[in-house]
């Protein structure tokens, strides 16, 4: 099991009271999975995702990526743990607006070894996702699909394990979207888990054999199919 | 290890890029922090350039000066005065001093006239061309850098000054003194006690002042109370309480100097203080996507820490070089003014900058490690929040 999420419960304070956004949610994903997570706006996909990833504290319950606890280790070994074993793909392209496209796709490898080692790689990921020739440019100056092809380029630059995606073809348009799907589709090929939370249907529909599952106020379960 | 110097590089990269990419607003803290550090350093050089500059001149000042007081002014001494001084047990030398100032008309400048007898301290500065005359030799002057300027000397070595009848007395340039005593000869014109009182017109039983030397130097309060009770109608001066004044002087008008250059400082920090702590939500939304990308709270301050040394360093050295020249080259011409005001009798020397390793320390510690403080805390706070902030949704 490489994710496994017990009990997982997160509130938050909101005007209104407590307001639960995951509701003791038990999730298991196995290597090589690529599991869909669909939903509507506000029924706390992105707050799963964070849970997931170690970015938010759960209010109760365990997540454990390849059989460790994210919240029994220190600050130090979550932080290693997301930079070698997840690749983020955001709702939004959450670029470095002032590093260049591929300084941006470059950044997690900060620590493993020189960057410039791994040029080739960000390179051939750029060309992967259609912007070959782009590396030089500042965000600023590529469109928001664009935006969001360079941080998937970005998520697969430290060879993750696991890619926790959220909405990643939120912008795209049709073509790029096959694109990006296409390249999602090899990933998993080579053993790359995908955790996703869409709220499109077209997107699990266009993956083989996705798991699916559905997210509604807070709570889990898995779908036989769309 | 090597992983070790690899991440840390790499974070050295990242910052030193950082300052680049956001170069409009760095260079505007950069430039505005050199010119707090030169302000301040400029003032630390001048005062520590005054101060030796202070010593060279007290390490000149008799140990005791007694003038004789009439009607509250001074007027001059008979030297029977020094025959009752020699006569106090302590008492090492007395020498007669004669002394006043030529007013010249043509270049308005006032020329120190000073004359001893014997062997005068001064006769032991260095001088840059010729000897001092031999003692009792007459009609020879050594002269300073100042006089040969306002005499507009050239190449020629004799000058001529009037007497107070008109008459005019001339004198051989025996010697001119080396630059480096400027402080203490600019205006000077050193002669033989005799041709002093032949210039002022004073008899030879009398001097303008005595000059005290005591055996031993612990003694100087005491002697000169005893020269006190001795000879009432006279005003004593020791080099202590010179030194006293002087101190006094200086010390309140750099004191004053001090405070309105830290307050600018503190200005500085507040605003550096100000700004780094209301982080822009773009520098936020960068901490969050960092943090998520798997870089740990320390990284994120490492970086602020390495952007904030480089800028600070940078700052610091240029300010401290600019404030090098200012006072070096430049004889520190914004604060020659308040540190030296006053003094209008004050000749004019060369201020060479002294930087001592305390004063730039000091300077270090009041400008770069306040401005660290203020980039690396805020991101501190910043950077210990919860990740999720980039994720959105």
């Amino acid at each position: 099991m490489l994710i496994e999420c017990e009990n997982l419960v997160k509130t938050y304070r909101a005007d209104a009271g407590i307001f639960t956004a995951v509701d003791r949610v038990n999730l298991a994903v196995n290597r090589g999975d690529f599991a869909v997570i669909l939903g509507h706006s506000g029924s706390g996909k992105t707050t799963l995702l964070s849970l997931i990833g170690g970015l938010t504290r759960p209010d109760s319950g365990t997540v454990r990526i390849d059989g460790v606890d994210n919240w029994q280790q220190d600050d130090a070994d979550l932080a290693i743990m997301r930079n070698r074993k997840i690749g983020f793909i955001f709702q939004f392209a959450s670029l470095i607006p002032t590093l260049t496209v591929l300084e941006n796709v470059l950044l997690p490898l900060s620590f493993a070894s020189r960057p410039e080692g791994d040029r080739p790689y960000a390179m051939e990921l750029l060309e992967r996702v259609g912007l070959g020739g782009r590396q030089d440019d500042l965000p600023g100056r590529l469109s928001g699909g664009q935006q969001r092809r360079v941080a998937i380029a970005r998520s697969f630059i430290n060879r993750p394990e696991i890619i926790l995606a959220d909405e990643p073809t939120g912008d795209l348009d049709e073509a790029t979207e096959k694109e990006i799907l296409a390249i999602f589709h090899d990933f998993n090929k080579q053993g790359v888990t995908f955790l996703v939370v869409t709220h499109s249907r077209e997107l699990a529909a266009t993956q083989l054999n996705p798991r699916l599952f559905l997210m509604k106020n807070g709570t889990l379960s898995e779908m036989s199919s769309l | 290890m090597k992983k070790y110097f690899e991440k840390q590089r790499n974070l050295l990269d990242y910052a030193l890029a950082s300052l680049w990419r956001r170069k409009g607003k760095n260079i505007s803290v950069f430039l505005v922090f050199s010119l707090v550090i030169f302000l301040l350093a400029s003032f630390l050089f001048l005062s520590r350039s005054l101060q030796v500059a202070a010593q060279t001149t007290l390490r000149q000042t008799p140990e005791i000066t007694v003038q004789r007081m009439v009607a509250g002014r001074q007027e001059s001494m008979p030297l029977t005065y020094a025959e009752r001084i020699r006569g106090i047990f302590g008492v090492r030398r007395v020498s007669p001093r004669v002394w006043g100032y030529h007013y010249n008309e043509v270049t308005g400048a006032n020329i120190t006239v000073m004359a001893l007898a014997g062997d005068p301290e001064l006769g032991r500065e260095p001088l840059a061309e010729g000897a001092f005359w031999q003692q009792g030799e007459q009609g020879r002057a050594v002269i300073g850098q100042g006089v040969v300027k306002d005499l507009d000397l050239g190449g020629r070595r004799t000058f001529s000054f009037f007497r107070d009848d008109l008459t005019l007395k001339s004198f051989a340039v025996a010697g001119i003194f080396a630059p480096e005593t400027n402080i203490l000869t600019y205006d000077l014109v050193l002669l033989d006690i005799a041709d002093g009182r032949d210039l002022f017109g004073l008899a030879d039983d009398l001097a303008t002042d005595l000059l005290v030397e005591v055996v031993n130097p612990l003694e100087i309060a005491t002697v000169a109370r005893k020269i006190s009770e001795r000879l009432p109608d006279t005003r004593v001066v020791t080099r202590p309480q010179i030194q006293g004044t002087y101190q006094a002087v200086f010390s309140w008008r750099s004191g004053v100097a001090a405070i309105c250059l830290l307050s600018a400082l503190s200005a500085f920090i507040i605003l550096a203080w100000d700004k780094a702590s209301g982080m822009s939500p773009e520098e936020r939304r960068e901490i969050s996507i960092l943090k998520i990308l798997g870089w740990q709270t320390p990284d994120v301050l490492q970086v602020r820490f390495w952007e904030g040394f480089a800028l600070s360093l940078l700052a610091f050295a240029a300010g401290a070089i600019l404030a090098y020249v200012h006072v070096g080259y430049f004889q520190a011409a914004l604060f020659r003014p308040v540190m030296m005001g006053w003094s209008v009798l004050r000749p004019g020397f060369d201020l060479v900058p002294i930087v001592q390793g305390g004063d730039l320390l000091l300077i270090f510690c009041l400008s770069v490690l306040p401005y660290l403080a203020a980039t690396v805390v805020p991101a501190w706070r910043c950077a210990a929040v919860a990740t999720d902030a980039a994720m959105g949704g």
